[in-house]
């Protein structure tokens, strides 16, 4: 019981500390702003004095409530009997406790602000208004109690609804009966011969090529701008997929190889600083091949040396290509902080590519022939090599791999990729500048590799969507992007090291190792 | 093993290139020294005692910086690389601790709008650094607590991965909770900056600033503290065993969790020094501020040989010299002086991948 009793209160003290990070954070709000398009229920009347507005930040803080309820009424291991027992005990303090915690910010913002402390000029979210509807738009003390009270309630309920329908078991059983549906329906005759042809992959990717190729003539300019970074990330994705995922040499600097395609494309068929004004089809070749060229300079005297100093010295490698675009001392070669404006566009048979439309279509092309590449590489000698250098470097080396050239080509590859993302991305925006070049757009990729599964071609196209993709369509969620995307690193090398959509081999490689459940040992590369 | 021969030095084509790059920079380096100070010496010295003592004064905060990435490495072969972000935390704090005072009035006969923080600046400075460092501590423990301790033994990739996440989420989090814009750190007025004790060189007055003397002797006490306490005590002998071999440590008794949560509680208790310091010295505050410090530091951590404390107090400081005195010695723009010491960091790893003093343990971890 005691036990029982402690886990309730450190899950409460856990959600407490969630959900006022949330709102210091402005996501209450937001989340209310969410809740309202979802039930558009924006002009909806009053209930109980609450306008809709605080009714949806309510039931987004019930949410929480009830899940912290569920998880402070777990079941400890040691203890088996009295589940309704523990239920209302475990769900009820963990709610209250968590309803103290928030009921005391709530308290402390309340009298703050009466007391005519600007508390955004310290927390900057923490506007008067959010702090009203934080307090449903009563006095701090009737504020606070509404938060205790609705909590505690919620955390009550969570514990209850959590034992009532037995938790573990009842994941355990939807799971083996999910299973066995699917057993029986691949078990048929029909579907098994449809699985095992050949024909019918060629048709699925067929009509999902015809969508993909059908889509940007429906969609708008924003969307298929949207569809054209997405592309883009497809491709940078599948590039440092070669490095990370398939090499294993964690590579932060990818923008640096991004910033070369991009600002050869851009000084080669621009008309200012050089007035070269070539074509965008031989500055393109170019484009990749100094991407690629850079690559191996700087991969030659890193790659000897063990992972983690890689990430660093491509960490550094990326900022010194940011620093340098921008420094005065090149401004006459690269354009300085402005930038490089009117970049040349590519023309095909006498047609200009310069609408949105056309340019999907070329960054499909170009997303198209590196899925083509990706997948003949990965299943050549070349990427059996990289993946057993991957998994252990000294047995590769003893199988006769030349370790230092697999290495020194999977990068030059990696960056050709991003030397291609590059070109085609400036030629897109018409402009490129040293903003466009930031640490953000490596953290994205690796991002998009990661969490779409390293070492597999869907995985990081499902990556790219979900990234670069699902923000656009939930624009409020725009200023948490970057943030959920580092803890979103965290929580997929927690619980998902091998990503979303893991490749086969990644698969049986993690459930092979378990990685929560190894025993404390260095598993030195 | 008393009749092993070493293996016969190959002459290789990556040996040649490295060879031809070492030649070439020294020559460089020679002639650029040349031209400046004796061709055409275009700084007299009191400029270059000025970039000296900057460079010292930047060098003894990527010490301590430093300092927290070694203990780390030494311990776990992991780079912690949110350790930049702690310091942002540290000097966070450190920021918010002088805002609370100065709104603190405590009038006087003499001057009634005097406030708590320049009342007590001694009170104050120390209530800053107590209150940075320990919240700085305070997240190192929970970083390991949360975002690393249940990968340990996971492949490495594993836990550098988890570590970026946690430094993207520190550094987005703070830009969400405190804004993007930068703020001053209102340090005491008897701190302001760019004011101290002025030096005769050369005919001309170097100013000692008194916060970047606070910086060094502050700094210089944390190191020879920290020394004493990774040599002489108990603590520090279980961390020392630990980083040698887990196993066997913990089969002598030592509780390795308990090693590991205090390393990190260490670390970043200096970081958070190392932060408040940066505030008080250099003024600034954002979201951002521990990013490139935290990779200088690193740099100065594989300096000095990555996994060894003198080294890494040794390479902070020069990293901190060539930094200041490097874009005027090498004729430079002073915008480049990033590119610098990530070029060092490159050459290092080029020419001696063990830092200048070299690892503790080298044979198990190159």
């Amino acid at each position: 019981m005691k036990k029982q009793l402690r886990h309730a209160v450190n899950a409460g003290g856990i959600f407490g500390i969630i959900t006022i990070f949330l709102f210091l954070i402005g996501f209450t709000g937001t989340a209310a702003d969410l809740f309202s398009d979802l039930f558009r229920n924006k002009n909806a009347a009053p209930f109980l004095s609450l306008n809709p507005q605080m009714l949806n930040m309510l039931i987004f803080l019930g949410l929480i409530g009830l899940w912290a309820g569920a998880y402070g009424s777990r079941k400890s291991k040691s203890q088996t009997n009295d589940p309704w027992g523990a239920a209302l005990i475990g769900g009820l303090t963990a709610g209250l406790v968590h309803g103290l915690l928030v009921c005391g910010l709530a308290l402390l913002v309340g009298t703050l602000s009466l007391r005519g402390v600007r508390i955004n000029v310290y927390l900057s979210e923490v506007l008067p208004d959010a702090i009203k509807l934080f307090l449903v738009g009563k006095s701090p003390l009737q504020g606070a109690t509404v938060h205790i009270v609705f909590l505690t309630l919620t955390g009550f309920l969570g514990g209850l609804l959590s034992r009532g329908v037995g938790r573990g078991s009842w994941r355990v059983r939807s799971g083996a009966a999910w299973n066995s549906i699917l057993e029986k329906i691949s078990q048929q005759s029909i579907v098994k011969q449809v699985r095992g042809s050949r024909n019918t992959r060629y048709v699925v990717y067929g009509i999902l090529l015809l969508l993909v190729f059908l889509l940007p003539l429906r969609a708008g300019p924003y969307w298929n701008y949207t569809i054209g970074t997405v592309g883009i990330y497809v491709l940078l994705g599948l590039g440092l997929n070669i490095v990370v995922g398939l090499a294993g040499l964690l590579d932060l600097g990818y923008v640096a190889f991004f910033a070369i395609g991009a600002y050869t494309m851009a000084l080669l068929t621009a008309p200012q600083p050089h007035h070269l004004m070539w074509s965008f089809w031989i500055a393109l070749p170019i484009g990749v091949l100094l991407a690629a060229l850079t690559g191996l300079l700087l991969g030659a005297p890193v790659l000897r040396m063990r992972g983690d100093y890689l990430a660093i010295v491509t960490l550094g490698f990326g900022e010194i290509i940011r620093i340098l675009s921008k420094s005065d001392a090149l401004t006459p070669f690269t354009g300085g902080p402005s930038g490089v404006k009117a970049i040349g566009f590519p023309t095909l048979f006498g047609k200009p590519f310069n609408s949105g439309v056309d340019f999907v279509y070329l960054i499909f092309l170009a997303v198209l022939l590196i899925i083509f590449v990706t997948n003949r590489l990965q299943n050549s000698r070349v990427g059996r090599a990289w993946e057993a250098m991957r998994e252990d470097e000294t047995v590769s080396r003893a199988m006769g791999i030349n370790t230092l050239t697999q290495k020194l080509l999977a990068f030059a590859i990696g960056a050709a990729f991003a030397g291609l993302g590059g070109a085609l991305f400036a030629s897109r925006n018409v402009f490129t500048g040293p903003e466009d070049h930031n640490l953000m757009v490596s953290i994205n990729v690796v991002a998009v590799v990661i969490v779409g599964g390293m070492g597999n071609i869907p995985g990081v196209i499902a990556g790219a969507l979900m990234l670069k993709g699902l923000p656009e369509v939930l624009r409020q969620l725009e200023d948490y992007r970057v943030m959920v995307f580092g803890a979103l690193l965290i929580v997929m090398m927690l619980w998902r090291p091998a990503g979303m959509i893991p490749s086969a081999r990644r698969k049986m490689d993690v459930i092979d190792t378990g990685v929560t459940e190894t025993p404390q040992e260095e598993r030195e590369p | 093993m008393p009749n092993v021969k070493p293996p016969p030095r190959r002459v290789t084509t990556y040996k040649i290139v490295q060879g031809i790059i070492g030649v070439v920079l020294a020559g460089y380096l020679i002639w650029r020294l040349f031209v400046v100070f004796i061709a055409n010496p275009s700084y007299g010295p009191d400029t270059w005692a000025r970039f000296a003592i900057a460079g010292l004064i930047l060098g003894s905060v990527y010490a301590l910086v430093a300092i927290g990435y070694t203990l780390v490495y030494g311990i776990l072969r992991m780079i912690n690389f949110a350790h930049g972000d702690i310091m942002m935390i540290g000097a966070f704090g450190g920021y918010f601790v002088f805002e609370a005072l100065k709104s603190i009035p405590t009038p006087t006969l003499a001057d009634p709008e005097l406030t708590f923080l320049n009342a007590h600046p001694a009170l104050s400075v120390i209530a800053a650094f107590i209150v940075g460092v320990s919240i700085a501590a305070l997240s190192g423990y929970f970083l390991e607590k949360i975002a690393y301790r249940p990968l340990r033994g996971a492949p490495r990739l594993v836990p550098l991965i988890s570590a970026i996440g946690a430094s993207i989420f520190l550094e987005n989090a703070a830009q969400l909770l405190f804004g993007a814009q930068r703020r001053d750190y209102a340090n005491p007025i008897v701190l302001t900056r760019g004011e101290g004790w002025g030096i005769p060189i050369g005919g001309s007055n170097v100013i000692l600033t008194y916060t970047g003397m606070l910086t060094v002797v502050i700094s210089t006490l944390i190191m020879i503290a920290l020394y004493m306490l990774v040599m002489r005590t108990r603590l520090g002998r279980s961390m020392r065993a630990v980083s040698e071999n887990k196993q066997v440590a913990a089969l002598m008794g030592i509780d390795v969790d308990g090693v590991i949560s205090r390393t990190f509680i260490i670390s970043g208790a200096l970081a958070g020094a190392a932060g408040v310091m940066w505030g008080i010295h250099l003024g600034l505050v954002y979201h951002f501020v521990g990013f490139i410090p935290g990779i200088k530091a690193f740099t100065a951590a594989v300096l000095g040989g990555i996994g060894n404390i003198p080294g890494a107090m040794i390479g902070g400081l020069f990293l901190g010299l060539v930094e200041s005195l490097g874009p005027a010695g090498l004729g430079i723009n002073f915008q480049l002086k990033d590119v610098i010491a990530f070029g060092i960091l490159v050459l290092v790893l080029i020419f001696r991948p063990t830092g200048i003093i070299g690892e503790v343990l080298t044979e198990e971890k190159v």
